[in-house]
């Protein structure tokens, strides 16, 4: 699925006082199966980016447009479904919610789809499998590790077979087998041909060769 | 002034209707004057996001507003208890110069805010919002009546006196009344009735040929004539009085408040007729029209057939 971000500028107005300019009349041209890097430091804008194609947010001005979707002009419901059918999301903190196990949250973006209950099972084991998280199924994931949380996260994220997977600091609170871990997943995803937006400032991507293209940012401005 | 806890609860619910009707005003004159839903620039982004606020308020209102519709007619009817010569909400409707003003445009309004909640329910169907511009424009119109509603209502309330004698729906329902109502008693039954089951012959008929502009239109004047049926011919089959063409007895405990289902069904069956006309692809609300129209000819005809059976005479 190809992403094209067409001249955006995205504005915060905490008050009147403080404004900031997240992204500055950026443009960005991610095709269909290409791992694209967005490379920067806090507060750059990378996250920005990752939840206006995410149709999480609307730009101040400009165009997101996904395939043949314009993104940046859907109302809240119609961003609901391009995000559920469409968008894998992996969060820098995992989201995930601690009081259910782990099959209850990887499943839970299935609820709204009203599939058959042998479906939805039948989705759950592939990621499951997928991600090597089958044995710890019924746990709760407070009782899980950084590591296997994020497993359910990405697994969650895959659920439901997106065509983009968008990842926010993937790594930020992994150590670095971990890391080279996540990595691997990033591998299998793009070998099932998922266009990925990684926003990171890890080294240990910039050079992988995995990655197609690392795009620097640097206070909203693509460099 | 009469302020009975049915009647507060109405003027606070219009003051605040009022309040955020007005926010939604400014909004929708500002979306209709400048929307452009291609343009991605930062006023249409804003405009978006105004919308989005001005839809749910305008929606809220008159989401309340349609069914609020009832509980007036159920506040007319228990003031009614406390007026002087009043029997049922016609008393209350006739004690001011208002009411029956205020009545007609009520019920011209619960349509159009009706088709108003229909057309925001098609916009957002669509992920193109292609009525946003329309239903924006629309209420800005829409706005005006509904503010002369509330002033009506506030003026109707504020002028009727306890104290004073009013007439009971007996005498203003007659053919002897010094009112507009006396002129429709000039009308013949057996006019009447053709117009009535001709009318709505024509809708079934419209509903098979499926012609919409026509099938909307004969349920327009559906509204109007069943209404006059109904008080010259059916109510005094309801009331088994040939003498009592009341519209707002039957609203009562002691007809079972056969009324409100009777008027429900008019609404809802006559208000799907218009939407025919107004929305392309709405087989759905043909449907809906026809059946609430023919439970309505139905029940007020089974009302006649039952009273004939039951006595061996017509009234």
């Amino acid at each position: 699925m190809m992403i094209e971000l067409k001249n955006i500028t995205k504005i915060y107005e905490v008050n009147k006082n403080n404004i900031v300019t997240a992204l500055d009349n950026i443009n960005l041209e991610i095709r269909e199966g290409e791992l694209v890097v967005l490379k920067g430091a806090s507060g750059s804008g990378k996250s920005t980016i990752l939840s206006l194609i995410a149709a999480l947010s609307k730009p101040t001005s400009g165009e997101i447009v996904v395939e043949t979707s314009r993104v940046s002009k859907l109302s809240d419901n119609f961003a609901s479904d391009f995000r559920r059918d469409n968008i894998g999301f992996v969060f820098q903190k995992y989201n995930l919610i601690p009081a259910l196990s782990v099959k209850e949250n990887i499943i839970l973006p299935l609820v709204p789809l009203n599939l058959h209950v042998k479906e939805i099972e039948e989705k759950l084991i592939r990621v499951l499998k997928m991600f090597h998280i089958e044995h710890k199924e019924n746990q709760l994931v407070k009782n899980l590790s950084g590591g296997e949380q994020q497993r359910v996260a990405i697994a969650r994220a895959n659920v439901n077979n997106p065509k983009i997977i968008l990842a926010d600091e993937p790594t930020a609170n992994l150590d670095e087998k971990l890391s080279l871990s996540f990595i691997e997943i990033l591998k299998e995803l793009k070998a099932e041909g998922k266009t990925i937006v990684v926003a990171t400032h890890d080294p240990l991507f910039f050079n992988l060769e995995i990655v197609d293209r690392v795009v620097e940012i640097h206070q909203g401005v693509l460099l | 002034m009469i302020l009975t806890p049915e009647v507060l609860a109405i003027l606070i619910l219009n003051a605040i209707f009022a309040l955020f009707g007005m926010v939604a005003f400014v909004l929708s004159v500002k979306i209709y004057l400048n929307w452009d839903i291609n343009s991605t620039s930062t006023a249409q982004y804003r405009l978006e996001k105004q919308s989005s606020l001005a839809a749910t308020i305008i929606k809220y209102i008159f989401s309340i507003k349609v069914p609020l519709f009832i509980f007036f007619i159920f506040t007319l009817d228990k003031i009614s208890n406390v007026l002087t010569g009043a029997m049922c909400a016609a008393g209350v409707v006739d004690a001011t110069e208002q009411g029956t003003y205020l009545i007609v445009l009520k019920i011209i309004n619960l349509y159009l805010f009706a088709l108003w909640l229909k057309l925001n329910a098609e916009d957002v169907k669509d992920r193109n919002q292609p009525h946003t511009k329309l239903k924006f424009g629309f209420f800005a119109l829409i706005f005006f009546l509904f503010i002369v509603e509330v002033i009506l209502e506030w003026v109707m309330f504020s002028a009727i006196e306890i104290d004073k004698m009013v007439s009971c729906c007996g005498s203003i329902y007659s053919s002897s009344a010094n009112s507009g109502i006396s002129s429709i008693f000039s009308l013949g039954t057996a006019a009447l009735l053709a117009l009535f089951y001709g009318n709505y012959l024509l809708i079934v008929l419209f509903y098979f040929l499926k012609k919409r502009y026509l099938f909307a239109v004969t349920n327009m004047l559906f509204v109007v004539i069943a209404i006059i049926a109904l008080i010259l011919f059916f109510g005094t089959y309801i009331y088994e009085l040939p003498s009592h063409h009341c519209p707002f007895c039957f609203l009562q405990r002691d007809y079972y408040y056969i009324g409100y289902l009777i008027y429900g069904m008019l609404f809802v069956g006559t208000f799907y007729g218009l939407v025919v006309g107004f929305f392309k692809e709405s087989i759905l609300s043909y449907k809906i029209s026809l059946l609430f129209n023919s439970l309505y000819v139905i029940l007020l005809s089974l009302y006649v057939v039952v009273y004939y059976l039951k006595n061996g005479v017509l009234l």
